[in-house]
C-alpha cells in the first residue's frame, strides 16, 4: 500500500514538474517578444556610455538627498538603459571589457532598484557600482566633465569613490548627515 | 494544492568545472561550512528536508532557492567574470558579518546551519585573503 502511494506521488511530481518547466519557458518567450518601448537613444555613429553615466548620476543625486525611492527608480532606469546599449560598434576585446563591467553594473542596479526603503543596502551596492562606472569612463571616455570624488569614511571606514558632474562635494554615502565630506581625487 | 510540486533543485547536467571549489583551493573546514550553511539555496543541489513534500513549505522553499541562486550560485562561480567574483566575495563577507546570511527563517529549522563566531571568522578570514590576492591582479 505504502509503495503504491509513494509511486503515485512520484508520478504526480514528475507530471507537475514537467508542466512547470513548459510554463516557465512560455513566460520567458512572451517576455522577450514584448515590443520594446525605447526611449534611450544610442549615438548611431560611435559607441557611447553617456546614457549609463546619466542614469548613474541621477542615482547618485538621489542618494545625496537620502531619497531611497528615487534611488530605486534610478536603479531601475539604469537596468533598462543597460539592456538597450548597442554593442555592435565594439571590437572583440572592447566588448569583453564592456560586458564584464556592464554585467556587474546591472546586478548592482537591480539590487538598488529592489531595495527601496533600505538606503544602507543601496549604498553598499553603490560603492561597487561606482568602481564599475569609474572603469567604464576610464575605458570608453566621457564628453562630459566628470570628477572622481573620494570619501574616506564610506564603506565601513574603508573609503569609497563616486563619480560626480559637480565640482562641489555632495556626498552620496552619507547624504544630509555629512553632505560635504570628501574630496575630488581626479578629473575626467 | 499538495499536487503542486515544482521541479526540484537537484542539479542534473552539472558543469563541475565552474564549481567554487574548482576555482579556488578551498580549505576543508571552510568548504564544510559553506556546504552546511549556504549550499541549500546557493548551489544547484539542495538537501531537501522531509517536509519539502508538503505545501506551502515547498513553495516557499523553491522561491528562496530561486532567488538565492540568482544572487549567488557556488556551482556557477567559474562562469562569473573576475570582476563579479571579486564583488561576490566581498558581498559574502558583508552578509555574514551583518548576520543577514544565513537567513533567520532558514536557521530556525536548520539549526546546524547557524554559524558560530569562530566559524564566521574562519570563513571571513579565508575569503578576505582570497579576495586580496585577486585585487592585486588588477
Amino acid at each position: 500500500m505504502k509503495n503504491i502511494i509513494l509511486s503515485a506521488i512520484a508520478v504526480a511530481i514528475t507530471m507537475v514538474s514537467c508542466n512547470q518547466k513548459n510554463k516557465q519557458e512560455e513566460t520567458v518567450n512572451s517576455e522577450t517578444s514584448k515590443p520594446e518601448t525605447a526611449t534611450v537613444k544610442v549615438n548611431p555613429t560611435s559607441f557611447s556610455i553617456k546614457e549609463i553615466v546619466t542614469n548613474y548620476l541621477s542615482l547618485k543625486n538621489a542618494l545625496t538627498k537620502d531619497d531611497s525611492n528615487a534611488t530605486a527608480d534610478a536603479g531601475k532606469a539604469l537596468v533598462e538603459t543597460l539592456g538597450k546599449i548597442d554593442m555592435k560598434k565594439l571590437s572583440g576585446e572592447q566588448m569583453k571589457t564592456y560586458m564584464d563591467i556592464a554585467d556587474d553594473v546591472k546586478e548592482h542596479a537591480e539590487h538598488i532598484g529592489d531595495n527601496a526603503g533600505n538606503i544602507a543596502h543601496q549604498r553598499e551596492h553603490f560603492v561597487l557600482m561606482s568602481k564599475d562606472i569609474n572603469d567604464l569612463i576610464k575605458t570608453f571616455g566621457t564628453e562630459q566633465k566628470l570628477y572622481q570624488d573620494f570619501c574616506p569614511m564610506a564603506d565601513e571606514g574603508k573609503g569609497a569613490i563616486w563619480i560626480s558632474e559637480l565640482k562641489d562635494i555632495k556626498n552620496p554615502y552619507f547624504g544630509s548627515e555629512m553632505l560635504t565630506c570628501g574630496s575630488v581625487r581626479k578629473e575626467f | 494544492m499538495q499536487l503542486y510540486q515544482p521541479a526540484r533543485n537537484l542539479g542534473y547536467r552539472q558543469d563541475i568545472t565552474a564549481n567554487f571549489t574548482k576555482v579556488y583551493n578551498v580549505p576543508k573546514n571552510v568548504k564544510n561550512i559553506l556546504r552546511t550553511s549556504c549550499y541549500d539555496c546557493h548551489s544547484n543541489y539542495t538537501n531537501y528536508p522531509w517536509y519539502s513534500n508538503i505545501q506551502p513549505a515547498r513553495f516557499l522553499m523553491e522561491s528562496h532557492i530561486k532567488e538565492g541562486k540568482e544572487n549567488l550560485n557556488f556551482n556557477e562561480w567559474g562562469n562569473y567574470s573576475s570582476r563579479k567574483q571579486k564583488n561576490k566575495l566581498d558581498r559574502i563577507v558583508k552578509e555574514i558579518k551583518s548576520n543577514e546570511m544565513p537567513l533567520a527563517s532558514y536557521t530556525l529549522i536548520h539549526k546546524n546551519a547557524i554559524l558560530s563566531s569562530s566559524q564566521k571568522q574562519e570563513v571571513m578570514n579565508w575569503i578576505e585573503k582570497t579576495s586580496d590576492s585577486l585585487s592585486s591582479k588588477y
